[in-house]
């Protein structure tokens, strides 16, 4: 059963709450402080392990990664897709590297599986695509963050 | 019999066992790199030390026979300290290389090394390396990875029988390799591979394929021949990857041909036919009334092919009276075997002369092998899984049902896909009358259907315009 809470007269008396309630609408409006920002003009700092765009870092422009699959097992989107290979300088590579980024939820977890040193989550967050973007290794190979 | 105490249990053995067997029959785990079962014992890697009551110093569990009444430790302070002194040792001049090695996962070095083993290694000085020959198409080699435990060198003498690989030189500078590095000679030389404790020994076949933890494994039968041998297939997402022994005393033991090893992949080739065809790409119905067509009212004879399994023979037996007429069936396989009595062993080992797994059943079934066809045959149904190797055939019209590659089936009238071996259940006879199974690994690729289904459809549709 539904109890209606006791009010008085002038509760009752709609003129008075309505007066009442404008004036927090006024104050919030007048000298509370913004939480928004003017993007993108302006920026916020985020943190150096802020997880964003993929990268594959590269030493002496030789791709880290040995395709040890360790980021395929650990990802629990399932949007790592690697094939293995071999070439004369490296015993194993990725001959193919895709993220499935529509999948990934940025866990973070193949960055810290990865034996090697190679898959980074860079700071960047402007990700945007017209299209369905499964990033290739040519992609993933571009140096896009110091970590 | 006899008892001992192992690790506070009581265990009950058979006189002549090892430590390492009679622990397992418990549970209890004694770790080893150059022990198997299947071959002579050395003691050589000194992992499954352990201590006995009354010995002055540990033994190892691999040489020691039980005997009753004795107190084992298999954890105690002195065993864990000298594991992981000889884990150590092992891992001295071993790369870290697992993310590259295709044994990373199965390894026991890798295993071992996390449970008995220490974290962090104190060895700063250069690891000794080795440059790699080839060993021919089946084994790469990669020698950095060896601990030496010899278990290679001890299969070829006394299970292949042939004694190729070698250890040269002494001490830290012991290398296993072919006599003069000549390629491997053996025809079970993917056995090195699964032997290997380490990624000494991979299988080039299966190289940087797939992780191995992501394979899922179906333990069925090999049809390489009519011995049958126990073996897992490992798969993932439908497509096979391996093939790897299954252990079973009665029949092959540890150990798989390479011909079995390697015969699945006709189940995955490009060029298999997976989809109906009657002189081009057609769907089942048309298919299905081109095979009707191509066989009514001619003088018909059915070719089952031997790697069938017992629970297809029998629908064809039940199938073909009922609408094929008085058409004869007979059984082909191998050229040149056509009854048991043919099959011989083709070596000493595991290999036999039929080169089908159900010879030995279909004959139980009252099937005749094929020699020629009866005269005035017009027309051949012709069903097979895959491995038969298909008779000349001439002057007949001919229907296949099964696994055919697109040259095999050029000229047929009709051709319905069927299932392979990995891709069906049922049972197989080998040479000595075993009945075994096999299993479903993975589903038929394309349009394939089962035999059971195809019968099914033709038995109850009308199928097109022919009649």
């Amino acid at each position: 059963m539904l109890v209606k809470p006791k009010k008085n007269f002038l509760q009752r008396f709609y003129l008075v709450e309505v007066i009442k309630g404008l004036g927090i609408t006024m104050r919030n409006l007048l000298f509370a402080p913004s939480v928004t920002i003017q993007y993108p003009e302006e920026r916020r700092k985020y943190s150096e392990r802020f997880r964003g765009m993929h990268y594959i870092k590269a030493t002496n422009g030789v791709e880290n990664c040995t395709a040890c699959m360790l980021c395929p097992t650990v990802c629990p989107a399932e949007c790592i897709h690697i094939e293995a290979g071999e070439r004369p300088d490296k015993e194993k590579y990725p001959v193919k590297f895709e993220i499935d980024v529509l999948r990934c939820c940025f866990c973070g977890m193949c960055e810290e599986a990865c034996p090697k040193d190679a898959i980074k989550l860079s700071t960047i967050y402007e990700m945007s695509q017209t299209t369905r973007q499964v990033y290739e290794k040519d992609f993933l190979l571009e140096q896009r963050g110091n970590k | 019999m006899p008892k001992c105490i192992i690790d506070g249990r009581e265990v009950e053995f058979t006189p002549g066992q090892n430590l390492v067997e009679v622990a397992k029959k418990v549970g209890i785990q004694i770790p080893f790199f150059c022990y198997h079962p299947g071959l002579t014992v050395v003691a050589q890697c000194r992992m499954c030390a352990v201590e006995i009551e009354k010995m002055p110093k540990l033994q190892t569990a691999c040489s020691t026979p039980a005997a009753d009444g004795m107190v084992v430790k298999t954890r105690s302070e002195k065993v864990i300290q000298a594991q992981k002194a000889t884990m150590e040792f092992l891992l001295i001049n071993h790369p870290l290389d697992c993310p590259v090695c295709d044994k990373a996962g199965e390894c026991d070095l890798q295993d071992f090394s996390f449970k008995y083993g220490d974290a962090y290694s104190r060895y700063t000085e250069e690891k000794r390396t080795y440059l790699d020959l080839d060993m021919g198409p089946v084994i790469k080699k990669n020698m950095n990875r060896c601990i030496h435990c010899t278990r290679c060198i001890r299969f070829g003498t006394e299970v292949a029988g042939i004694h190729e690989m070698v250890a040269v030189r002494r001490g830290n500078s012991t290398e296993i390799t072919t006599v003069d590095g000549r390629p491997l000679e053996t025809d079970y030389a993917g056995n090195y591979a699964d032997l290997c404790p380490t990624g000494s020994l991979t299988l080039k076949d299966f190289r940087f394929k797939k992780r191995v933890w992501f394979l899922k494994r179906t333990s069925t039968i090999c049809e390489g021949c009519a011995r049958g041998c126990n073996m897992t297939i490992h798969q993932d997402n439908n497509v096979i990857y391996r093939c790897t022994p299954r252990e079973n005393m009665e029949v092959n033991k540890y150990w798989l041909c390479d011909e079995g090893r390697f015969n699945f992949r006709y189940v995955n080739e490009e060029s298999r036919v997976t989809v109906p065809m009657a002189r081009g790409e057609v769907d089942w119905d048309a298919a299905l009334a081109a095979a009707r067509n191509a066989l009514s009212g001619k003088k018909v004879a059915v070719l089952v092919g031997s790697d069938l399994t017992q629970e297809e023979a029998q629908l064809l037996l039940q199938f073909v009276p009922r609408h094929l007429g008085e058409a004869p069936l007979y059984h082909f396989g191998t050229p040149g075997i056509r009854s048991p009595q043919d099959d011989m062993p083709a070596d000493r080992i595991l290999k036999r002369k039929s080169k089908t797994a159900n010879l030995h059943g279909l004959e139980k079934l009252g099937l005749k092998g094929f020699e020629a066809l009866p005269s005035g045959t017009q027309a051949v149904l012709l069903v097979r899984g895959g491995r038969a190797r298909l008779p000349e055939l001439k002057g007949v019209v001919t229907v296949g049902v099964g696994v055919f590659r697109a040259d095999e089936a050029q000229g047929f009238a009709a051709v319905l896909p069927g299932a392979s071996f990995a891709e069906k259940d049922g049972t197989i006879v080998n040479f000595e009358g075993r009945e075994q199974h096999l299993r479903r690994a993975i589903n038929p690729p394309g349009q394939s259907k089962l035999l059971s289904e195809i019968l099914m459809v033709w038995a109850n549709s009308k199928g097109g315009t022919h009649v």
